[in-house]
């Protein structure tokens, strides 16, 4: 069937890094497997909410259903990274939540479904280095039902919070003033462009900006969270 | 989003990726000539079809001969996964067939091209019918009809070739599934071909439409079951918002007949009538006779215990589609035009199933592929570009593409794919023009919303909340319920508030509690305007509060569980409770249902916080559960009661825990389906004083018993044939190898093995299996059966009467069901279930008609009650006896 236009229930060429299998072996698991692997989940969302909509793929009549649901977890946080593998009984039904599921809104999310080979223990653990998927390492966008920016993203973020944070914990009252008015009594005969300024009390304003500056940049996002 | 690298991270494994595709590229590139002609053909008219021909047509004749298979195969697929095309492949051939002019010489002698492409073709065609795949057969006989029209088929060859397929129809015993559609395929072959046969032979015409005639005269019992609108008091009537394809078919034809088919020119694309006819050198093509194979019963041999054949065959039924908008809007099926486009329209969503992405952006396109005029141009498009509408035409394409869908969609008993499909599809075709489908769709959630108040059929109306919930889902949860807030005035079992409220559980399910409230308006939030539920879902673990008694006994069974003890300490812990309890408690307490309580709510307890969490509970505590289920029915029963208490706040969690029970074989299919009559939860009773009555919530519960058991038997049955062959493999290789070593000295041993009525002992537990599960299933169609007469036909002596059960199935209650209260409605909508279980389920209840029938309906023969009469009618109609 369908010489026209490509099937949705083809697997993807994802290859698990893990599993010890070849290709050829693996394209064969696929070709009869019941699991599919759904992606771009939302923190937040639960088990039950899965199964309501992939329950809707099952055929029990055929003696199919939804087997089980393995949610994926931060390695380190056991808290849901946004994945999961839903297993059916028959492979058939994993086909049609390919067809009709993967691409779909859950949770207001789209997620996406792939043909899995079958869930191993340790496969429930994200494989990111924060202990979250791999995936929420690169992504540098801030998405809030995925506990805000990519993990690398984070710590880089988290990082320059510390650095702005350990650049000022020498502050002492005496706050700079950037220098007033060109003032004809103080020229002097030194290079314009003096490395490090002096400070001066008039500086004060300016800083104490900066620093509502770098609250405001992470405080929607804390909201937001 | 805007992760570089999605997904796959790791550069690592990023190249071998790139190496990967590389690879795939590489396979892609290199085309064969046969792979690259037969593209060419079916990308046919990717920008204007009638310019392409003579291109393709050049192509195909580049290679002469020695491009018939592939051109042959091109055009089969073409013709069979695009139907919309079908018009312009017959051009084409058309071409085909002219002489070429340069040529002439080297083969005047032989046959055209184009005559040995159709030779070919046919070939492909007959593969087709002895396969039996309707849809193929059908689809090859439009391209014959309009190759008749084009004066390529002779007329004579093409009329009897319909002829074969009304001859289907005076088979002895002939399935309905087989009769719908071979005469759909003469059907639609005529409305394409009818001028060119009618010319040929009027009296061919007159029968082909008179025995389709006489056919759907035959059907009309069934459609009475499968209507969208229900009336129970009523013979079939004609129904002003649904069409039955059939029908429809047979108004097209008669309509096309009374003008001699002038007005297929206005239904079908014709191109190829602008060309100038074949020189009168060229013979017409003539179609070889054929018969329409007979079906291929599969004889396993198997059946269940008493005998009774257990093999499923779908059987088909009158088709309707509901309608939701007015003939200037979208097509009338009834008219050639409309009927035209509607037809193409439904082939193209069951073609393109594999892909719902493709077929909405198909779907949206499929304008280009008809004559101009047919829908309205799109907003936006150039003025110039503007065809002249044409009368009776002008349709709006978006609000057809929607009708279609939910047409398909709901289709009883049920859709031809799973209906999660069509809601895929209606996404995707919102998602490609959110602006112009949008309205489209809420006109139809409306029309849908109102058909509640008018006997829209049980089971629709749960497709219809299912589908609204799913749609909403995926656009933001947006709709403006304040319109329906009048609607708080009707009965709270008003059709129109069940679906308010059934939609709103089913959007929570896919979200939570708090997103879908703050979607209503404040009229709705109240508890008492019952559109949400009571609280948001949640477990309800009845010992929690100390006041209450056993909270004790109970919170020492729950420490126990959370502290992962033993199974059999547990029961032992149990066992001292009940010691304890029987007592100090007085005698009208059933302290066996006490602890059977205690130990499975406290068992859902720790298995609370997630589907996983509970399969983990459970299956710990298997031999606890099965410890407690042991005593028999009533003890399953106390279990169902207790995890329906405990999970009363969500209904949903009551069908999983009661799907993995079964699953695990704590309770039978029967003992949920016994359960759901007596205690079912959805009724809002709260306990099981009240009329007994069955609600969508019940019925989920009832197929989800039902469907279990019948997939153990297809499973087992699976089993067994399987097994089976293998067996059978083994002795035909055990007897080769005799043959060919007959003086071996094992030979005594081999023929102990060869001996083909010793079955192994994997395959005679798989009978015994087969033979339990089977009983089973007639145990839960039966208990379904008896369940349904309780609640419709009750004994005056049943405390648990519904008083209403015979009163809404009279025309004039029906009439006045502005005034129905709850029992009228609850009535109305147990009797809606009783139907779909009839029909739904008929495959299954065919097999043991005659015994369940004797067991549970005899009794009712002759009746004067009209409950019983009703209930013996809907029977005999779906199990084929009327």
């Amino acid at each position: 069937m369908a010489h026209v236009i490509q099937c949705l229930d083809q697997p993807s060429n994802y290859k698990d890094s893990q599993s010890r299998v070849d290709r050829q072996k693996q394209n064969d698991l696929l070709a009869k497997s019941n699991t599919l692997y759904v992606g771009n989940l939302s923190f937040y969302t639960t088990e039950e909410q899965i199964y309501e909509i992939f329950t809707k793929c099952g055929s029990p009549e055929d003696g199919g259903g939804v087997k089980r649901i393995i949610m994926g977890l931060d390695r380190n946080t056991r808290t849901p990274c946004g994945f999961c593998f839903v297993e059916y009984y028959t492979h058939a039904e994993a086909l049609a939540a390919m067809r009709y599921i993967s691409g779909t809104k859950l949770d207001e999310r789209i997620i996406r479904c792939d043909l899995d080979l079958g869930y191993k223990e340790g496969r429930q653990f994200g494989r990111g280095k924060s202990g979250g998927q791999v995936r929420d390492e690169h992504r540098s966008d801030y998405d809030p039902g995925r506990g805000g920016w990519g993990a690398q993203a984070q710590r880089l973020e988290i990082e320059r919070r510390r650095e702005m944070e350990e650049r000022y914990a020498d502050t002492t009252v005496a706050v700079a003033g950037g220098g007033g008015e060109w003032n004809q009594q103080h020229a002097t005969a030194e290079p314009a462009g003096t490395l490090k300024r002096g400070r001066s009390p008039e500086d004060e304003g300016d800083d104490s900006r900066m620093a509502n500056r770098a609250r405001t940049d992470g405080d929607p996002e804390a909201e937001r969270m | 989003m805007s992760y570089e690298r999605p997904y796959r991270g790791g550069g690592r494994r990023r190249q071998q990726r790139d190496d990967y595709d590389r690879h795939d590229r590489r396979q892609e590139v290199y085309e064969p000539p046969e792979q690259k002609l037969r593209s060419a053909i079916l990308r046919l008219g990717e920008v204007d079809p009638v310019e392409e021909l003579s291109r393709v047509a050049n192509q195909i004749r580049e290679g002469g001969s020695t491009n018939v298979p592939a051109a042959s195969e091109g055009f089969r697929i073409g013709v069979t996964e695009q139907p919309y095309k079908i018009p312009y492949y017959t051009a084409l051939l058309h071409i085909l067939h002219e002489p070429e002019a340069e040529k002439e010489a080297s083969t005047s002698d032989g046959p055209t091209l184009g005559k040995q492409i159709l030779e070919d073709f046919w070939k492909g065609f007959q593969a087709f019918l002895d396969k039996l795949a309707w849809r193929e057969t059908r689809l090859c006989i439009h391209f014959f009809a309009h190759l008749t029209v084009a004066r390529i088929i002779s007329a004579h060859s093409m009329a009897s070739l319909l002829q074969s397929f009304i001859a289907v129809l005076d088979e002895f015993g002939v399935s309905q599934s087989r009769a719908k559609r071979a005469a759909m395929c003469a059907a639609e072959g005529l409305m394409i071909a009818g001028q060119v046969l009618k010319e040929d032979s009027a009296t061919n015409v007159i029968d082909i439409i008179s025995a389709i005639q006489i056919y759907i005269d035959t059907t009309a019992p069934s459609k009475w079951l499968v209507q969208p609108m229900v009336r129970l008091h009523s013979q079939p009537h004609a129904l002003e918002s649904a069409d039955e394809l059939m029908e429809t078919a047979l108004a097209v034809l008669k309509t096309l007949n009374s003008s001699d088919f002038a007005e297929s020119s206005n239904s079908y694309p014709q191109p190829y009538l602008d060309f100038a006819p074949l020189p009168p050198g060229i013979t017409l093509f003539d179609l070889p006779s054929v018969l329409v194979p007979p079906e291929v019963i599969e004889l396993d041999g198997l059946s269940s215990d008493s005998g009774e054949d257990v093999q499923i065959k779908r059987e088909e039924w009158p088709e309707f589609y509901i309608r939701l908008f007015d003939n200037d809007v979208s097509p009338d099926p009834t008219s050639p035009a409309g009927y035209a486009v509607r037809s193409t329209l439904i082939d193209m969503v069951d073609i393109f199933e594999v892909n719902r992405k493709e077929c909405a952006r198909l779907l949206l396109e499929f304008p280009k592929w008809t004559l101009p005029g047919t829908f309205k141009p799109r907003p936006g498009a150039p003025a110039e570009s503007h065809p002249e509408p044409v009368v009776g035409k002008d349709w709006q394409l978006e609000s057809t593409l929607i009708e279609i869908c939910l047409g398909a969609l709901l289709v009883l008993p049920q859709s031809a794919h799973n209906t999660i499909y069509y809601v895929a599809l209606i996404t995707e075709i919102c998602k490609l023009s959110p602006s112009t489908v949008g309205p489209a769709v809420g006109k139809s959630i409306r029309r849908l919303y109102n058909a509640l108040a008018d006997g829209l059929d049980v089971e629709l109306a749960r497709r219809f909340a299912e589908w609204f919930a799913m749609h909403m889902s995926n656009f933001g949860f947006q709709w403006v319920w304040k319109e329906w807030i009048p609607d708080l005035a009707l009965a709270i079992k008003h059709p129109k508030r069940v679906f308010m409220r059934r939609a709103v559980e089913f959007e929570i399910r896919l979200a939570y509690f708090e997103r879908i409230l703050k979607t209503l308006p404040e009229q709705m939030q109240p508890e008492d305007a019952h559109v949400m539920p009571e609280h948001a879902p949640g477990p309800e673990y009845e010992y929690d509060d100390p006041l209450r008694p056993y909270h004790d006994s109970a919170q020492s069974v729950l420490n126990l569980l959370r502290g992962r003890a033993k199974p059999e300490d547990v029961i032992a812990l149990l066992d001292t409770i009940k010691n304890t309890l029987s007592e100090t408690s007085d005698g009208d307490v059933n302290i066996d249902s006490v602890i059977r309580s205690i130990a499975v709510q406290s068992l859902l307890h720790i298995g609370s916080r997630s589907f996983s969490h509970f399969l983990n509970a459970i299956e710990r505590y298997l031999p606890l559960l099965r410890s407690l289920a042991a005593p028999g029915d009533e003890a399953r029963l106390d279990i169902l009661t207790a995890c329906s208490i405990f999970w009363k706040r969500n209904r949903q969690m009551i069908a999983i825990v009661f799907d993995k029970l079964m699953q695990y074989q704590i309770v039978n299919p029967t003992d949920v389906v016994g359960w759901t009559f007596n205690y079912g939860v959805g009724n809002e009773r709260g306990s099981s004083s009240g009329p007994l009555s069955l609600n969508a919530h019940d019925w989920d519960l009832l197929k989800g018993a039902l469907d279990k058991a019948n997939g153990r038997v297809v499973v087992a049955r699976r089993r067994v044939t399987a097994l089976r062959k293998e067996e059978d493999d083994t002795r035909a290789r055990v007897r080769a190898s005799d043959g060919a070593d007959v003086t071996s000295m094992e030979v005594d041993a081999d023929a102990n093995q060869d001996d083909p009525t010793v079955d192994s002992p994997a395959l005679t537990s798989a009978l015994k299996a087969f033979a339990s599960l089977t009983r089973e299933q007639k145990a839960a169609l039966s208990r379904t059966l008896t369940g349904f007469i309780d609640c419709l036909a009750p004994l005056a002596s049943d405390r648990h009467a519904n008083p209403a059960s015979r009163d809404v199935v009279q025309e004039k209650k029906w009439h006045n069901r502005a005034n129905w209260g709850q029992d009228e409605w609850n009535a109305w909508e147990t009797w809606g279930w009783y139907r779909h279980f009839c029909r739904a389920y008929a495959p299954y209840l065919r097999n043991y008609a005659t015994t369940l029938g004797t067991v549970s309906l005899v009794k009712f023969e002759g009746t004067t009650d009209p409950a019983a009469a009703l209930l013996l009618r809907t029977w005999n109609v779906a199990t084929g006896q009327d």
